[in-house]
């Protein structure tokens, strides 16, 4: 009886033991906000490119492409406007996930710039700030120029916002690059923002606003750096180091959720691909043989056309790059209308092509137009230059509700303060 | 003890005595006649009461049987005949009727006792611990397998199905080892995990998916136990029986008990059967031949280039296609890829009993299953310890250990790419897998429209290795008489292997071999605590029970990704010259629970049950940790008032109300604001904010009442129960989609509330004709899902062709309604016109009458839940034979046929057609009103719709088999206790409107999810022989 007595007491001991505090986990993989400190910048920096590389994901690389004629569904069915048609509706999900890859990334800059703004604002906190400033415009950039009015934070708030009419996002773009130009690092690495990245960035940000003079003034700038000159597509698009590259995403495999080349190459190809992207039958076309650009654009894999610039196929990623000295050249060529045309030609020769002659101004608009689309095909410029020169109806057979994108339908059904582009 | 060599024994002697007394032996001498009593599966009963009944009206004598179930009448005079008869709580009478004695032979008899249907002295199995069944006053449902009415399953969770009202088992796929959903008493969460919980030998087992990697369906993580070591599962629905379970019983609660040894009964049992399966009803899958095809094709692409007026040379203009391979003859895919004669073979070996002290049960189990996709296969190995031993009479202590190990020799499942079955659907009737060189077709291409089904069965090795380990070991003392303290430590430890080897011929391969290579260790640790006491004052019997317990879930990772190896025959990373990722992963929870339970029940007559439980988990903040589930029942033995007027007649009244809860489906974290690691940027590590924290997330609980009646009549001949219960549950917790401008697309929310209500019946019977005997068992369930309340009460959208919104089903489908076809060009409006919309297109209706259609012109057409369903379970008796036959059906769920959508463009694309569409399509006005035209380069008609949505409703026959046990004499001369032979088959015959193979389709067993069918395996049908042999 004894024995039972002190056995049970023992385990009743247990009984009433308490294991509340057991109940606090914690993850291994993550540490509380609330412990963020000015120490850990440099860590939310780092995250910064990758959520801002990440988030979008791979299709909102080469969107402009794909609504922009460029490209078709592999394995021919339809043309360039059945891609379009479906890829531009509200429920469409590529259309969602870029939206709100743009305002994940877009959240994650700001917080590094809440953490920044409570820190002491040494040299390289200005230079964290300025590169964070840079990653906003970017963002603006594309969410502007696809949907036009959106909402704007410049803090994270869960509350629910109405769009903001797009000649302020545009100025917003530019105060930001300012500040970019103004406190980003020094040019170093291609892979890294820099002022040069703000500046070419700029440069776009104007010609897409119609600011001709500054959109030449901020692309020459960017050309008679010292840092950069045109360099083959051999180099840019094997992932060599080049002298070309103002800012591009690094996107290593490892890191990166971004594959580009599996959506263009097939499964015939050593290296594999889906396959899910075929280039369009003009574009096939566009190339002269002599043009250097060529084979690194396009190929024919068995009777498979395929975009040719992102080489790793299913077995890796591609660095994305977001400026090159080519967009400057030709930016300088565009805004400077038939004046600019040593820059035209400047390009033509280093790709290998004779100069042009246009007759005139319109010759030498489309002349401008049609060397815009040979040297950015598949980087995501088409359709909002089509749009910006007003031509996207007539060379593609949009309707007009397909000059904007549609607000994903997600996104309305979570915000009724928000309105739908007209048309869809 | 079981009879074997026993009754050889006794025989010998009592032929030695006879023998040795056999001056007497003649006719008007006294003999002895020795006898046994044992059940139907074999065992002695003890306690038995046998009567003697001379035939010609002398004296009857009565005696009962001792522990070996044996009983002697001495006192037998040879020559005249009697009537032997046995009777035993819980057994129907059983007589042998008009025996001779014989002088100087040996006179041994034995009765066989079949249990009475409704044993109400049974004991059932309930939350921590044991009640008579009789003591029931909550809602809950056994089922003891046995070898006549089981299948051939995998899994507990596939064996009850169609045996139980309110419990839904909804197949996922045919594939071995695949998921399946199960339902008890409707959907329960808008969460993953609407799965009940499994407690198996008292530890609460945490249900995950059974695979690390997503290769096209989830797995069952329940499948490594053998249904052969299984005694009874009871599943609890009300919230009376179940909220002891508090923390995680919203879902309904399945109380699994392994089996275990008798004292003095040794017993070995040996089960073995092997059979065949293969793919039946492929003739619903017919795609159009290649004539036939290029035809459609090209009727497309006239009416496209027609439409749009393009001609050779102007415009977008599109060129016929032609057959590439003239003159050969199509291809069959589907019959490349199906393993038509899939083996499976099992053997289970067992061994039980015990001494005065102790009890064992040993048993060994052995599945070998091919899958009806070739390479695809299981193996299962399984073996159990179940002891319990007497220390001191006070102290006593018992093991309960399962051990197990699988290899599931995978094939990818629907919701991948190189799906086989879907993919080889897909192709057009003339692609064939290989070249006249002998090398493949590349899928994807030009010359092989989709992945190429053979290359990717030939050149992948994919598999899932498990090791379990799931114990309860238990120290049970006796204080007082009546006061017992249990100490419990339970385990469950599951180590998986997920490895997927693509080697580099095969599509995913990357040219050079790529290698995924997964490990995971589950841990799950329970620390338990019960005091129980019971006592019995006059007519009031009590049983108390107070608890604690402490449960924590580990779960580790490892995760490596490499590619480039030298040949196919390399096939670990070390020799990989890439890894593409690697990772690891530690992640945890845990819950500390006090609960207490009173039973009481007084005169047999009144019950009454109170329980309370309080659980704390660590997912939820601090200030919302602590959830609290109380629950009460009261039932009334009515007919054993003195008032009752019926004695045949029984009925119980049983009524119960209670609270439950529910924390599964949520991450480990979901709480804290949490900033991540991982956000690396060229090799530096980067952070980013992963979680912006939910402070105020808390239990999902759910409010039960139940009401219900067990009837019986005609001496529980014909047995009635009915339940009606009301069940909400608030607090939904949910991944609450939220705007992208907050950073975050979703946030894990308590969302809303919902209800279920339902009626659940069954109906048993039991009736002798002479002497055949049938009992069945008829269930039926009604149960209405509707979503009560949201945050915002705004509809959420859920994939690509769900909702969620108030007031309507969980499981609604959302999408455009097909009201016909266009006939006339001038029908279709002018909007739909402009984008190509002709006469032969499909008409969606135009919700809000705006002329166009759009995303806001989906609505609710239809729900994946069943308006009732259930099964109807028969057996048959007759001398030796015994005939199970089964049948489970469901009414009035819609199935969503997505996989249709892509063999049914009619030339949109380059897929090819199901025979039935082409021959009913749309050629001209009048044509047809349901399949569209064939028209090149559009999806319209392939938006999700109507058109796809298809009823469900079947009624399946779901097994059949045929034994024989050999008869009592000749077994005894084998020196055996029993030999039963048997042929089944599984899944004979199936009704149903749907036109896929099998409209049990749930390849995703989220409810928000379910009833989508992307062409998952469909169930196999199984002919097998088999013999169940006791020694």
């Amino acid at each position: 009886m004894k024995n039972r007595l002190a056995a049970a007491s023992l385990f009743l001991a247990f009984l009433f033991s308490s294991c509340s505090k057991q109940l606090n986990i914690y993850p291994h993989s993550a540490a509380s906000s609330s412990n963020l400190s000015s120490g850990d910048m440099e860590l939310l920096l780092t995250g910064v490119y990758s959520v801002v590389q990440n988030a979008p994901g791979p299709q909102s690389y080469i969107m402009n492409d794909m609504v922009g004629g460029n490209l078709i569904s592999a394995r021919g069915t339809g043309g360039a406007l059945v891609l379009i048609n479906g890829i531009l509706r509200p429920e469409q999900s590529l259309i969602s996930s870029a939206w709100d890859g743009y305002y994940k990334a877009l959240y994650q800059v700001n917080e590094l710039l809440k953490a920044t703004g409570t820190g002491n604002t040494t040299g390289r906190v200005k230079e964290i700030e300025g590169i964070a400033h840079f990653f906003r415009a970017y963002l603006y950039y594309d969410l502007v120029t696809k949907w036009g009015d959106v909402p704007l934070l410049k803090e994270n708030t869960s509350d629910k916002l109405s769009r903001t009419p797009q000649a302020e996002v545009w100025a917003f773009i530019e105060s930001e690059l300012n500040a970019a130009i103004a406190d980003a690092p020094d040019f170093s690495s291609y892979y890294y923002v820099s002022k040069d990245a703000a500046k070419a960035l700029m440069a776009r940000v104007e010609l897409a606003q119609g600011k001709n003079s500054d959109a030449v003034k901020w692309a020459e700038e960017v050309i008679n750096s010292e840092s950069f000159h045109l360099d083959s597509y051999d180099k840019i698009f094997r992932a060599q180091q080049n002298q070309e590259e103002i800012f591009a995403f690094l996107n290593t495999t490892v890191e990166s959720s971004v594959n580009i080349s599996t959506l263009f190459y097939t499964y015939a190809q050593a290296n594999k691909g889906s396959y899910v992207y075929a280039p369009a039958s003009d574009v096939m076309s566009m190339y002269d043989d002599a043009d250097l650009r060529k084979d690194i654009s396009i190929s024919v894999v068995g009777t498979d056309p395929i975009i040719n610039k992102y080489p790793s196929g299913q077995a890796g990623t591609d660095p994305i790059i977001v400026s090159r000295l080519g967009e400057m050249y030709l930016i300088s060529a565009e805004a400077q209308g038939s004046s600019g045309l040593n820059r035209l030609n400047d390009l033509r020769r280093f790709r290998g092509l004779p100069d042009v002659t246009p007759a005139d101004d319109a010759g030498y608009q489309d002349a401008v137009m049609l060397e815009r689309r040979k040297e950015l095909l598949a980087e995501g410029f088409r359709w909002f230059d089509l749009v910006r020169w007003g031509k996207a109806k007539s060379v593609l057979g949009l309707s007009d509700m397909q000059l904007k994108f549609p607000i994903p339908e997600d996104e309305l059904v979570l915000n009724n303060l928000l309105k739908q582009n007209p048309g869809y | 003890m079981r009879y074997g060599h026993f009754i050889f024994g006794s025989c010998l002697c009592l032929f030695l005595q006879l023998f040795i007394s056999g001056v007497n032996a003649q006719d008007g001498s006294r003999q002895i006649v020795k006898g046994y009593v044992i059940n139907d599966s074999g065992y002695a009963l003890h306690g038995a009461s046998v009567r003697l009944i001379p035939n010609d009206a002398g004296k009857s004598y009565l005696t009962s049987t001792d522990s070996a179930g044996m009983f002697t009448f001495t006192n037998v005079v040879a020559g005249r005949t009697y009537d032997f008869e046995a009777t035993y709580v819980g057994y129907k009478t059983g007589k042998v009727q008009g025996l001779k004695i014989l002088g100087g032979k040996t006179n041994t008899v034995m009765i066989r006792l079949y249990p009475t249907v409704r044993a109400l002295n049974d004991v059932v199995v309930i939350a921590y611990g044991t009640q008579k069944k009789g003591d029931v006053s909550s809602a809950m449902s056994i089922y003891k397998p046995n070898e006549y009415d089981s299948r051939p399953v995998l899994a507990p969770d596939q064996m009850m199905q169609g045996k139980m009202a309110g419990v839904l088992m909804d197949a996922g796929s045919g594939t071995p080892g695949a998921a399946n959903r199960v339902n008890i008493r409707g959907i329960g969460s808008l969460s993953a995990s609407n799965d009940p919980l499994y407690v198996i030998d008292g530890i609460p087992i945490k249900l995950t998916n059974g695979a690390l990697g997503d290769f096209g369906e989830d797995m069952s993580s329940i499948s490594e136990l053998n249904p052969s070591d299984i005694e009874s599962i009871t599943v609890l629905k009300d919230a009376a029986s179940a909220s002891i379970y508090g923390s995680r019983a919203t879902n309904g609660v399945v109380l699994i008990k392994t089996k275990s040894g008798q004292k003095n009964k040794s017993r070995l049992d040996f089960n073995a059967f092997s059979g065949v399966a293969n793919v039946p009803y492929l003739n619903r899958l017919k795609i159009d031949n290649s004539a036939s095809y290029v035809q459609v094709v090209n009727e497309a692409i006239d009416s496209y280039n027609l439409q749009y007026g393009y001609a050779p040379g102007r415009g977008n203009f599109v060129d016929y296609i032609r057959n590439p391979y003239p003159g050969l003859p199509d291809f069959d895919w589907t019959n490349a890829v199906l393993n038509k004669n899939a083996r499976t073979n099992s053997a289970n070996l067992s061994l039980s009993g015990g001494s005065t002290k102790n009890t064992y049960f040993i048993s060994m189990g052995y599945l070998d299953q091919d899958g009806t996709i070739k390479t695809n296969n299981l193996k299962k190995y399984t073996g159990k310890i179940n002891l319990t031993q007497e220390i001191f009479p006070w102290l006593n202590f018992g093991a309960n250990t399962n051990f197990s190990f699988s290899r599931n020799n995978r094939v990818p499942g629907a919701n991948l790419g190189s799906t086989p079955l879907a993919r080889s659907l897909e192709q057009r009737p003339f692609d064939r897998p290989y070249k006249p060189n002998g090398e493949y077709y590349i899928g994807g291409t030009s010359e092989l429209l989709r992945n190429n089904a053979v290359q990717i069965l030939n050149e992948e090795k994919a598999y899932l290795e498990d090791y379990r380990m799931l114990g309860n070991f238990h120290l049970d003392i006796s204080i007082l008489k009546g006061l017992v303290l249990k100490n419990s430590l339970g385990t469950d430890v599951d180590y998986t292997h997920d490895y997927v080897y693509y080697n580099q011929d095969h599509p995913y391969g990357l040219g050079t071999g790529r290698l995924t290579d997964q490990t995971r260790i589950n841990s799950n640790l329970l620390f338990e605590n019960t005091l129980n006491y019971d006592k019995q004052i006059d007519k009031l019997n009590l049983s108390l029970l107070a608890g604690h317990s402490y449960q924590k879930f580990v779960t580790k990772t490892n995760l490596t990704d490499g590619n480039g190896f030298p040949s196919p025959s390399f096939d670990v990373n070390s020799v990989a010259s890439v890894i593409l990722a690697a990772s690891s992963g530690i992640s945890e929870n845990s819950i500390e629970s006090y609960f207490s339970r009173a039973n009481l029940s007084y005169d047999d007559k009144y019950l009454l049950s109170v329980s309370f439980r309080t659980d704390g988990s660590s997912r939820f903040a601090p200030d919302h940790r602590w959830g609290y589930f109380p629950s009460v029942s009261g039932g009334w033995e009515m007919s054993k008032e003195p008032f009752w007027p019926m004695r045949s007649t029984s009925l119980k009244w049983r009524a119960s109300y209670g609270l439950t809860g529910n924390q599964e489906g949520i991450g480990n974290y979901a709480y804290q604001a949490l900033t991540g690691g991982g956000y690396n940027y060229n090799a530096g590590s980067g952070l980013a904010v992963t979680n912006p924290g939910s402070p105020n997330l808390t239990w999902e609980s759910a409010r039960q009442a139940d009401i219900g009646f067990d009837l019986g009549l005609f001496d529980n001949h014909i047995t009635f129960t009915a339940d009606y219960f009301s069940k909400k549950t608030t607090n939904l917790l949910y991944d609450l989609p939220t705007m992208a401008t907050s950073g975050f697309t979703s946030v894990t929310s308590n969302i809303g509330s919902m209800s279920n209500k339902g009626y659940e019946f069954t109906l048993g019977s039991n009736y002798d004709f002479g002497r055949v005997h049938w009992t069945s068992n008829f269930n039926i369930s009604f149960i209405k899902n509707r979503l009560l309340s949201l945050i915002g009460n705004d509809p959420i959208l859920v994939g690509g062709n769900k909702v969620l919104q108030v007031g309507k089903q969980v499981g609604s489908f959302y999408v455009y309604k097909q009201l016909g076809i266009y006939q006339r060009d001038d029908q279709v409006p002018a909007s739909l016109y402009n984008t190509g919309v002709r006469a032969g297109d499909v008409i969606y209706k135009d919700v809000n009458k705006d002329g166009i259609i759009d995303v806001n012109d989906r609505q609710i057409v239809g729900t994946a839940n069943p308006t009732y369903f259930g099964g109807w379970n028969n057996s048959i008796t007759y001398r030796g034979f015994d005939l199970n036959f089964s049948f489970t059906y469901s009414y009035g769920n819609d199935i969503y046929a997505s996989w249709r959508i892509n063999v049914t463009r009619l030339g949109g694309t380059f897929f090819p057609n199901l025979n039935n569409e082409v021959n009913s399509r749309w050629t001209g006005p009048g044509t047809s009103n349901t399949v569209p035209r064939a028209i090149y380069g559009s999806t319209y008609n392939t938006q999700n719709s109507s058109r796809y949505l298809e009823d469900g409703s079947y009624i399946r026959f779901r097994n059949l088999s045929l034994g024989y046990s050999l008869p009592d004499k000749l077994i005894q001369r084998m020196k055996l206790k029993r030999l039963r032979v048997y042929v089944q088959a599984d899944n004979l015959c199936l009704l149903t409107r749907y036109s896929g193979i099998d409209p049990e389709v749930n390849d995703n067993l989220d409810p928000k999810f379910m009833g989508d069918d992307n062409l998952v395996m469909p169930q196999p049908r199984i002919i097998m022989a088999g013999l169940n042999l006791t020694f």
